[in-house]
């Protein structure tokens, strides 16, 4: 596999991925779902709605942007990961829906190189989601008066992006479950396993050092979770990004 | 330009559960020559062509491509490679012009060539009405043309189409026949499959009949009435199967 190689796939995927407009169908939905979300339950909980309330937990009463954030963070461990790794088996299952990963055999460009090819684009929109949704909140925020009633608490925002971009490492597999199940559908099932072993786990406080589990943790539970934890999180996407790699070498068309 | 065969098996054989699959299948494919495949649906001719191409793991025997080993074809020699087994590659959110661009990055053309390949390859297949316009929009015989033209755009030595006149109509039939004659012309080694026996008889230098996964004879291209030789071929491998079996 050379660089050369994984040049080529990643502008081809990059082409792909931008002409189809699944990725920025799925930055709006998740971007515009979330910011709609939250100020709705903010605004519930400050007119006393006992159910968002209780759906909040310890987040519900906390002022300004870290009340904000945190609601924010809720919604998108969940969420994100359902998009990134819808996104993400599209990416890799479309090719066996739709009959094309046949022309991307005998090709100079190596199959790994094309299975890292997109990753590469699919963490790279992430980033780019990531941003997106952090401007969204800053806006949301502002808005509803925190930058002068609360200046300080400002930095709070920094635990969006952190969050997005962990929770499309943790949806990595789904690309692999993709590719190893030749469609779309076996990536989805394994997005909704991850989205489940992700959320009961935090919700039962265990696993912080689950690197599916930690982000969610995080986002309900800061202190919970340590920095090491965290920092532990990149492994899925290599060890699975990896797989994605090997079985996309000893593919076959046998079934 | 070496002239190499473009394509060798030797003693090819992968076998499905079932028994479907190919059962020790030597094939050449000399340069400049263009070899047919025929037979029945389910006689072994996709099996074949995906063994030739690395898109199956042969259960015994072995492939070259351009003299290299399948196995170790490096970027260099699947560069002189062009197939369409199936699926052409015509991604629905991509223009037709875009598909080709695409086609002719994965085959190994620099940014340097590109325009000029797909320039040609537009003019050769007859897509300027098409290619500002998405795959998903093409009826299945310019989707097939695209497919085509992308995977002949990088003037490919060694040449692999299975049913390549699907969809289309008998414009691009001609323009399919035009364009195989002319790259045989220039040095190509050429594999196709068909069920059109005329049109095969109108390309091929060599057919070559498959049946159960078997190579049972072959063709005279300038032979009279092809179907019925074709047919008594077939016929009689099914008959002497029978009776051994």
């Amino acid at each position: 596999m050379s660089a050369a190689g994984i040049r080529v796939a990643v502008a081809v995927e990059a082409r792909k991925a931008i002409a189809s407009r699944v990725m920025a169908s799925t930055t709006v939905l998740l971007v515009v779902g979330v910011g709609v979300l939250a100020l709705g339950m903010l605004l519930a909980a400050a007119s006393g709605d006992e159910q968002v309330l209780a759906k909040l937990g310890p987040l519900a009463g906390v002022p300004g942007w870290a009340g904000l954030v945190g609601i924010v963070l809720q919604i998108t461990a969940a969420a994100g990961v359902l998009a990134f790794g819808v996104a993400l088996s599209w990416t890799f299952g479309r090719e066996f829906a739709d009959g094309t990963v046949a022309a991307l055999f005998a090709l100079p460009v190596s199959r790994p190189a094309i299975a890292l090819g997109k990753l590469v684009v699919y963490l790279a929109w992430s980033v780019a989601v990531a941003v997106a949704l952090t401007g969204v909140v800053a806006i949301v925020g502002f808005a509803m008066g925190f930058g002068a009633t609360d200046a300080a608490g400002v930095g709070a925002l920094a635990r969006i992006p952190v969050l997005v971009v962990l929770s499309a490492l943790i949806a990595v597999p789904a690309g692999w479950v993709a590719t190893i199940g030749r469609g779309l559908l076996p990536g989805i099932a394994a997005t909704v396993g991850i989205i489940v072993v992700a959320q009961v786990s935090a919700i039962a406080d265990v696993g912080a050092w689950v690197p599916f589990v930690a982000p969610a943790l995080w986002a309900i539970a800061p202190d919970a979770v340590p920095a090491a934890a965290l920092l532990v999180v990149p492994t899925v996407p290599l060890a699975f990004g990896a797989l994605c790699a090997f079985a996309w070498s000893r593919l076959q068309l046998d079934r | 330009m070496s002239a190499a065969p473009r394509f060798e098996a030797r003693g090819l054989a992968r076998t499905f559960r079932g028994g479907a699959g190919v059962h020790g299948i030597d094939l050449d494919v000399a340069a400049g020559e263009i070899h047919a495949l025929v037979g029945l649906n389910g006689a072994g001719k996709t099996t074949l062509m995906r063994l030739l191409l690395g898109m199956l793991r042969p259960d015994a025997g072995a492939v070259r491509v351009c003299g290299v080993d399948v196995n170790r074809a490096d970027a260099a020699t699947w560069a002189r490679v062009g197939q369409l087994v199936e699926h052409p590659l015509a991604y629905a959110e991509l223009t037709g012009r875009a598909n080709l661009e695409v086609a002719a990055r994965l085959h190994g053309l620099g940014r340097a060539q590109l325009a000029a390949a797909v320039d040609r390859a537009v003019e050769e297949f007859d897509l300027g009405r098409y290619a500002d316009v998405r795959a998903s929009r093409l009826s299945l015989g310019n989707r097939q043309r695209v497919g085509l033209a992308g995977a002949l755009l990088h003037e490919p030595d060694a040449i692999v189409l299975d049913e390549p006149t699907n969809g289309l109509d008998p414009a691009g039939v001609i323009v399919l026949r035009e364009s195989l004659l002319r790259r045989a012309a220039a040095g190509a080694g050429i594999l196709v499959s068909s069920h059109h026996l005329d049109e095969v008889a109108r390309v091929a230098d060599r057919i070559t009949v498959v049946n159960d996964g078997r190579i049972i004879g072959t063709l005279d291209p300038g032979g009279f009435d092809l179907e019925r030789a074709f047919f008594a071929l077939v016929h009689g491998d099914d008959e002497r199967r029978r009776a051994a079996a």
